[in-house]
């Protein structure tokens, strides 16, 4: 079932570089190709965390705001001369307290997560400028911007993270009971409900991998701009939610996979190089976009259709 | 209208769904005036019958004659345009709109491009509920139907029906914009009076003064010439305000009678005799110890003071109406619901449930009523709605593997004989093999005491006949089974003992040995005292607290 819904934006994609590739000879080079996996990278694993949201039948759309509060954060602790280790978990913590939060007013106080993580967008982007009066927070230790530009043999760094990111979250989502959860509240809450399952645990705990995949992203993002900002991040949660809808997972939950988010968020970051290549106005841009993400939905939906009846 | 004659016949209607016949042949013929009292156990085809008049279902064959005219109710609009309307158990309004807004909700007076012309509609609706003997004190048109209790909200449904026949003539309907707009198709449907008004149980709710306005207001509706199909489940009712009545079993037409021709015993004799000709393959299990005591549990206004005890090897089944409490009791007993006083035993011992993950551990299994939206994650594999409840028990440090999965759920698969691999998703199989998968979450597991919810609810019978025996397996290896159903012969087939439910109470014990269709409905309808109902157990069979107060 997932597996068919992969090939066709896959598919997508493949046709997608081909039609970028005759356009114009440069796309298809190695380091074309290495730009777009590290620039696909933060929105790549912020949809990381969106996707186990949307899974289990909900929506989060604090994750910018949160990637922004961890960021300042991190680049304030670097700042003050703490090791970047301390530094990272400081981050890390900010990010899976901050979803873990969403998570607990959603399970517990019943409230909707639409709701709920358009309070707490607010609420972390307001933390995150008061945090820092908002301005830019700079001057880190030379070293911890290998983060951003070292490289594994050609491979640069941020994309290692990603593809880590992806391992790890895959796994969690097949061959753990966790995993195996948020599937099931996604498709049947009730029923899932009376099969015993914790369900306000488990999805506190949903929100709170969101969060922590929200603080990984600032952890990139800080050190490829070398800087923090308490105004980066801003409309990352609708670039995620779209890389997890054009990689196939239903927004009604249940239904979905990484891989597809990684294809889907590859798609958009092939579409911005591409345009880019081709000296497209970053206002049409949008527009293309846009249009992408409609009709990626659209042709899921009428597959779907014809596969049920 | 043509004097004499009936308004409505229906003729051999048929209606086939997947696996089932629910109506086969049946008739109905009302009279201009009449309450026409339409009977039946559950799942008679009643339903099925008000639904195809009122257009929500097509019928497979038969006929349906208006005022003699043969006529085709293809949706709901052209029932409307007949002039029938039905009035739900749950009614249909909108809590924050005003009673005179309810009433004219679709077709509200306007003046120009659809703006509302208040005066007129508040002046229409209190001419609509002064038609109806309602004056401004009872129920006013400006009050939202919010603030109304339940007897006031049926008003402002019957009033709405009426309503929908107060003269709204084609130059009215022609002025405001929005209707202008609509096709022409639709002005030759412009919405006729009333003339046929189904009712379905609508005392369910009332307190017996609230009735009695219910009643005269009905009798205002028939002096105009309205003919009334009235479903109920009450008896007393029946005799109260009926003129005929026409009894309903599994989809066929019984009788149609003058309610001054028949008795109570008769009517329910109609209702419930059938041919036993349908087998079930009980085998009695050896009685074991107690598994499960329930004593005085109360919920809301579902469940009041419950008691019953349930042992090893036993089945018992708890008979009752629609709304008589079984599957809030079967929701309190699996924890999925909590009671508001009450205990629960298992193996002798209190237990408190918090919530299913309580019960569960406790060795408690629910087979809910509703499979699909209760029962399974449709769009994950057999084996994994299988392990479900048994993730903890399965995952190494949260870690499940394919294999242990598919361990735990192949035999089971095999046990129920699932024609499906484990592999296949849950939302492809037919309800019979659903209704498996749910079964085998339960038993992957340590459960012993199984909740079935109408087990065999929508599904063919080869499957039940497999659910049947499947029931002896596990009765034999010490289990005890409650079994809520509304298919009495099935209840009476497989039971050991038989609850009878009725508004929230257990109003009778019987032993199955001694048990008929005729006594547990009395006893379902209300008719049978719970004193009485003991004197008949053919003793063995009494648990601690079952028919007692």
């Amino acid at each position: 079932m997932i597996a068919a819904r992969q090939f066709g934006t896959v598919i997508g994609l493949a046709a997608l570089c081909l039609v970028l590739w005759i356009l114009t000879p440069y796309f298809l080079t190695v380091s074309n190709l290495l730009n777009i996996a590290e620039q696909t990278s933060i929105n790549a694993i912020v949809a990381v965390g969106m996707t186990f949201v949307i899974l289990s039948g909900g929506i989060d759309l604090s994750v910018g705001s949160i990637v922004a509060l961890s960021g300042v954060v991190l680049g304030t602790a670097l700042q003050g001369g703490q090791p970047i280790p301390v530094a990272l978990l400081l981050a890390l913590l900010v990010g899976l307290a901050s979803g873990l939060v969403n998570g607990a007013l959603i399970s517990w106080g019943g409230l909707p997560p639409f709701i709920v993580t358009l309070g707490t967008m607010s609420i972390a982007r307001g933390a995150a400028l008061l945090y820092t009066e908002g301005r830019p927070v700079s001057g880190f230790d030379a070293s911890f911007r290998v983060l951003a530009t070292g490289r594994v043999g050609f491979i640069p760094a941020p994309v290692i993270a990603m593809v880590l990111v992806y391992l790890v979250a895959h796994f969690a989502l097949t061959r753990t009971t966790f995993g195996r959860y948020v599937y099931a509240i996604g498709g049947n809450e009730e029923a899932t409900r009376l099969s015993g399952v914790a369900i306000r645990f488990h999805k506190t705990m949903i929100y709170g991998v969101s969060g922590l995949m929200s603080a990984a992203a600032a952890i990139i993002l800080t050190a490829r701009l070398n800087s923090a900002q308490p105004i980066a991040g801003m409309m990352y949660e609708l670039d995620a939610i779209a890389a997890t809808v054009i990689g196939g997972t239903s927004l009604m939950g249940g239904e979905g996979s990484l891989g597809g988010t990684l294809v889907g968020a590859l798609i958009m970051g092939v579409l911005r190089n591409g345009l880019n290549l081709l000296g497209v106005s970053s206002f049409l841009q949008q527009i293309v976009i846009g249009g992408v993400i409609v009709v990626a939905v659209l042709l899921d939906t009428v597959l779907k259709r014809k596969n049920r009846t | 209208m043509n004097a004499g004659g009936p308004v409505l016949e229906m003729r051999g209607v048929r209606k086939a769904f997947p696996g089932v016949v629910a109506l086969d042949g049946v008739d109905l013929t009302l009279h201009a005036g009449d309450v026409h009292m339409l009977l039946g156990e559950n799942g008679a085809g009643k339903s099925t019958l008000m639904k195809i008049l009122s257009g929500a279902y097509r019928k497979d064959a038969g006929e349906i004659r208006i005022d003699g005219q043969v006529v085709d109710i293809g949706s709901p609009r052209d029932a409307l345009a007949l002039g029938i309307r039905v009035i739900y158990q749950e009614l249909n309004l909108v809590p924050h709109l005003s009673v005179a807004e309810n009433i004219f909700l679709g077709a509200m007076p306007t003046r120009w491009a659809g703006v509302v012309d208040w005066r007129s509609l508040y002046e229409r609706a209190s001419h609509v509920l002064g038609d109806l003997g309602l004056d401004a004190s009872t129920l006013h048109a400006r009050t939202p139907v919010s603030r109304l209790g339940m007897a006031q909200r049926q008003m402002v449904e019957i009033a709405k029906a009426l309503a929908a026949s107060a003269p709204t003539t084609l130059f009215e309907l022609r002025r405001g914009l929005a209707v202008a707009l609509r096709a022409k198709a639709d002005e030759a449907s412009a919405r006729q009076a009333l003339k046929v008004l189904v009712m379905d149980e609508p005392t369910s709710s009332l307190t017996s003064r609230e009735v009695t306005q219910l009643f005269s207001l009905i009798e205002r509706l028939t002096a105009r010439g309205v003919a009334i199909v009235y479903i109920t489940h009450r008896l007393d009712e029946v005799f109260r305000i009926g003129r005929r009545v026409t009894v309903l079993r599994d989809g066929r037409h019984v009788t149609t009678r003058l309610l001054s021709d028949v008795s109570v015993p008769e009517l329910v004799r109609l209702m419930a005799n059938r041919d036993l000709s349908e087998h079930f393959p009980k085998s009695r299990a050896a009685r074991g110890p107690e598994l499960l005591r329930v004593e005085h549990v109360s919920r809301g206004g579902a469940l009041s003071d419950i008691s019953l005890s349930l042992h090893a090897g036993e089945v018992l089944g708890i008979a009752g109406l629609v709304g008589a409490g079984r599957t809030e009791l079967a929701r309190v007993i699996a924890g999925a619901d909590r009671c508001d006083n009450g205990r629960l035993f298992v193996d002798g011992g209190e237990v408190r449930l918090r919530g299913p993950a309580d019960a569960i551990r406790r060795g408690i299994g629910l087979l809910p009523e509703d499979r699909k939206a209760q029962g399974l994650v449709p769009g994950l594999t057999v084996a994994r709605n299988v392990a479900l409840p048994h993730g903890r028990r399965l995952a190494r440090l949260g870690v499940l593997t394919r294999r242990c999965e598919a361990a735990l759920a192949a035999p089971i698969a095999d046990e129920l004989r699932v024609k499906a691999t484990e592999t296949q998703t849950v939302r492809l199989l037919s309800g019979g093999n659903q209704q498996k998968v749910v079964l085998g979450k339960w038993l992957a597991g340590d459960v012993r005491i199984f909740i079935f919810d109408e087990p065999t609810r929508g599904i063919d019978v080869g499957a039940k006949v497999e659910i049947y025996n499947l029931m002896n397996r596990l009765t034999a290896r010490g289990a005890g089974i409650i079994m809520i159903s509304s298919e009495l012969p099935e209840l009476l087939g497989m039971s050991d003992r038989i609850l009878v439910m009725h508004r929230g109470r257990i109003q009778a014990e019987i032993d199955a040995a001694g048990a008929t269709e005729e006594r547990v409905l009395r006893a379902a309808l209300g008719l049978e005292r719970p004193a009485l109902s003991d004197a008949a157990g053919a003793g063995g069979g009494e648990g601690p607290g079952g028919a007692e107060g």
